[in-house]
């Protein structure tokens, strides 16, 4: 059988501002090609550094970083750089353009595509994240929602392989953190993308296929959502708490109850009703 | 009443361009001591209607009345003594700190309200206590502090005015999800114990069920819904309306109460009540305790 | 204070002057500034105007617009018009109050000085109000790119200008937002005294500059992952086309310029 691909392959991977303080120690990671991975850790875990240092925003200081097979360091990061798509917290601050259009087509400009190419992007990836009627708005007459799809979809529109979301829904409503989440689902369903995302949100999480806990610098755990959200100790160290779903589903186990925590509070429901009027 | 609201409407005098969050015909009534949540989604008129309560914007028609002030169009009334009583928290209230030490950033809205220097500095430290943070912060930088921290401190340097009425806009966004709690539960202490007004205004209505004891909801700019948290969870569709997400807890609770009859009970909505209740269910018969008690629907 | 923020913003009324080569419209309002220095009486100001106005009209924006982009500059323009007034000493004298005198030709000055200065600001903001920020970049790209010839890198200063544009308002609504935050802790701008109105000002300065850096880095890491290197190639999304209409644009400028001239100088 034919080896899994590796999106990254981390090796004693180092990194500090200050030699004094060191922020990542000695990092071994691999992610696989097509998968999508969580990062969580309290505030100071390093997992901020570890998203920039996978996105070749900062160098490490010791150690290895391959994307898809290639070492990233000064001379490939140009080549690797479009692989690699970031989307970051605040929707305002990553709104280069003056509109939407020209947001989606400014990195596309840097890669020196032909005009038509480039229309045909804009106009292909808008209407993916359905914000094709907004092309030619400014970001003031955006909700933070439309300005972050706007975000994915400028990073989409580079056709990256790897997408890293840094804490992308933290500053959204609940709704539209909803439907960045079902953006991101459909993405990781498409099996084009591995998507590395850093994040509080217990439903994200619990949507990826992995979870890697980070503390003091180092990998505390590298577990399963579900394995994270059962374990207290964990969810203290990253400052977390387990989705309501999840809690029931332990509260009912508690009591003798036991119950699948499925892909949704509908399907937790459906399965309480059927064992309530079992007796 | 703390606060009521007479038929207040709002426009921001821009006519045209970016004319948002406007009020149109807002009645509403908070009571004194309570702990109210305002929902609703950016652009309803959340954010709007919460810089009524001091003062800041001003009704274009109807009247605001908090306290014993009372605020109508055009009104140019002293406004300290109103902004003294009601403290005002704005979004991402780190972002507003200026002082080079917690102290006199704690201390700035009490210098200003002319409370002497000995008592103000009293009263940062008592406001620090009370957001569970200690004497050591007062000498420090607030730049230099952990996010959640400086957001703490934002807070309490409007509690060393002592207000009796503390109104917040999104306290928790963007604060990590035990953080998030950690604060709820402070707000909740300060309302319990100090016998505060405390008034939120969220989009997350699920971490704050356990603390509020009366919603509004808020959509366009008017008041959709005004009531307790079980008539919130039985007129649920009012949320979907706001364009609101629904909590699962409350989606839950209504998908089992329609299947089992259990309408006219008070909702369970923690992850231990409803276990609790469906333990409780599976061990007994299913009968719904309060038929025809009386309560009915409130709303 | 939204109000004031009419400064680079786009207007869409999908007017033909919208629709014009932004390189166009960047010559046309330098001539516009040539012109403008250029008129010293009344029947060019009269020109002016009149040409002015035509143009503001075609715009499809209501005039009022225009009037609220002078707005800002009213105490600059009184302070032009009283000086003008009080130091040209020509023609009649109108008024006398002791050893004191205001003259005819000074009041004509200090009136069409300030005309000059209105006229000025509240027409280039048909510039900004027809033109979408990223055009006008590419525009100014354009308009600045024989400077590239002698050693000047344009493109960086075009960036530098799009950003500026584009988070003068955030910055300046931020600083609004602060103020109100101030007011409810018992410091109203509104209300205080010139010197305290002056200390609170200053206080503003360590949160802004804190969110304006802390903007400014999230904004380049943003730019930088989508692989921006600067000075490195790119191509335009924009693709500007100078069409005869824009010919004729630029020459009623020329001729405003050269009708103003001649008067002027003959």
């Amino acid at each position: 059988m034919k080896d899994t691909v590796l999106a990254y392959e981390l090796q004693q991977v180092s990194f500090a501002y200050h030699p004094q303080q060191q922020i990542l120690d000695n990092i071994n990671l691999r992610i696989t090609a097509g998968s999508w991975v969580t990062l969580v850790g309290a505030n100071g875990s390093g997992k901020s550094t570890l998203a920039k240092l996978l996105g070749g925003l900062l160098a490490a200081n010791a150690g290895k970083i391959y994307v898809e097979g290639t070492e990233m360091n000064q001379e490939s990061i140009t080549h690797l750089r479009p692989r690699i798509g970031m989307v970051f917290q605040n929707p305002d601050n990553q709104f280069i353009g003056a509109t939407v259009e020209e947001d989606i087509a400014f990195g596309l400009e840097g890669r020196c595509l032909p005009r038509d190419e480039m229309v045909e992007r804009v106009k292909r990836y808008a209407d993916k994240l359905e914000i094709g009627h907004l092309l030619s708005k400014h970001p003031a007459e955006l909700s933070g929602g439309q300005k972050q799809r706007v975000a994915v979809a400028a990073t989409l529109a580079m056709e990256p392989g790897i997408v890293i979301f840094d804490e992308a829904s933290s500053m959204l409503d609940e709704k539209a953190r909803g439907e960045l989440q079902l953006i991101m689902r459909e993405m990781s369903e498409s099996g084009g993308y591995t998507i590395i995302s850093i994040t509080h949100d217990a439903e994200e999480i619990l949507a990826s296929d992995r979870a890697i806990v980070l503390k003091d610098g180092g990998v505390a755990a590298d577990v399963s959502p579900l394995e994270l959200f059962r374990n207290q100790e964990l969810l203290s160290s990253c400052r977390l708490i387990a989705p309501f779903r999840v809690r029931l589903i332990q509260e009912l186990s508690s009591r003798g109850i036991e119950l699948d925590p499925g892909q949704d509070i509908e399907e937790v429901s459906e399965q309480l009703c059927r064992y309530i009027s079992s007796k | 009443m703390s606060v009521h609201f007479e038929q207040v409407s709002f426009a921001y005098d821009d006519r045209s361009l970016w004319r948002h969050g406007a009020l149109a015909d807002v009645s509403l009534s908070i009571t004194p001591g309570s702990f109210v949540g305002i929902a609703g989604i950016t652009g309803s008129g959340k954010s709007t209607l919460l810089q009524h309560l001091n003062g800041i914007l001003k009704p274009t028609a109807g009247r605001v009345k908090v306290l014993d002030f009372t605020i109508g169009a055009g009104d140019k009334g002293p406004l300290r003594e109103l902004r003294r009583r009601v403290g005002l928290v704005f979004q991402f209230p780190e972002q507003q700190l200026f002082e080079d030490t917690v102290e006199k950033d704690l201390c700035f809205g009490p210098l200003n309200f002319g409370v002497p220097l000995e008592e103000a500095k009293d009263r940062a430290s008592r406001a620090l206590e009370m957001l569970g943070l200690d004497d050591s912060f007062l000498p420090r930088n607030p730049f230099h502090l952990s996010g959640g921290q400086m957001r703490k401190v934002a807070i309490a340097s409007i509690l060393t005015m002592e207000p009796d009425i503390i109104a917040l806009d999104e306290p928790t966004a963007t604060l990590d999800p035990q953080s998030r709690a950690e604060l709820l539960q402070l707000l909740s202490r300060l309302q319990r114990e100090e016998g505060k007004t405390v008034i939120v205004v969220t989009h997350r209505i699920e971490e704050m069920l356990p603390y509020a004891e009366s919603w509004i909801v808020m959509k366009d700019g008017t008041p959709i819904f005004q009531g307790t948290p079980a008539e919130l969870v039985r007129e649920e569709r009012h949320l979907s309306e706001a364009g609101l997400a629904l909590p699962e807890c409350i989606r839950l609770w209504n998908q089992l109460a329609i299947k089992l009859g259990l309408e006219q009970e008070e909702p369970c909505l923690s992850a231990e009540a409803i276990a609790e209740r469906v333990a409780a269910l599976y061990e007994h018969e299913v009968h719904p305790p309060t038929w025809g008690g009386g309560a009915g629907d409130a709303g | 204070m939204r109000d004031k923020l009419l400064f680079g913003r786009c207007i869409d009324t999908g007017s033909p002057i919208h629709r014009l080569d932004p390189r166009a419209k960047i010559t046309g309002m330098i001539l516009y500034l040539i012109a403008i220095i250029a008129v010293g009486s009344w029947p060019m100001l009269l020109v002016t105007v009149v040409f002015s106005i035509v143009y503001m009209l075609a715009t499809r924006i209501p005039l009022k617009y225009f009037v609220k982009a002078a707005k800002p500059l009213w105490v600059l323009m009184v302070f032009i018009f009283v000086v003008q007034s009080l130091t040209v000493e020509s023609g009649e004298v109108v008024l006398q109050i002791g050893g004191w005198a205001l003259y005819a030709g000074g009041l004509k000055s200090g009136f069409i000085a300030a005309a000059r200065m209105a006229l000025l600001v509240s027409f280039t903001a048909i510039l900004t109000f027809t033109t979408t920020p990223g055009l006008l970049n590419q525009g100014l790209d354009g308009v600045l790119k024989p400077l590239q010839k002698i050693g000047i890198k344009t493109q960086r200063l075009t960036l530098m200008m799009s950003i500026a544009l584009r988070f003068i308002p955030t910055i300046l609504d931020e600083t609004h937002k602060i103020l109100k935050a101030q007011a409810a802790r018992g410091a109203d701008i509104k209300e205080l005294p010139w010197k305290e109105k002056g200390k609170l000002l200053l206080s503003l300065l360590v949160p802004v500059t804190v969110s304006a850096f802390r903007r400014a880095e999230e904004l380049v890491l943003s730019m930088e992952s989508r692989g921006y290197i600067v000075g490195a190639p790119r191509s335009e999304y924009h693709l500007l086309t100078w069409q005869t209409k824009d010919t004729w644009f630029v020459l009623s400028y020329v001729l405003l310029v050269a009708v103003v001239l001649t008067y002027r100088f003959i």
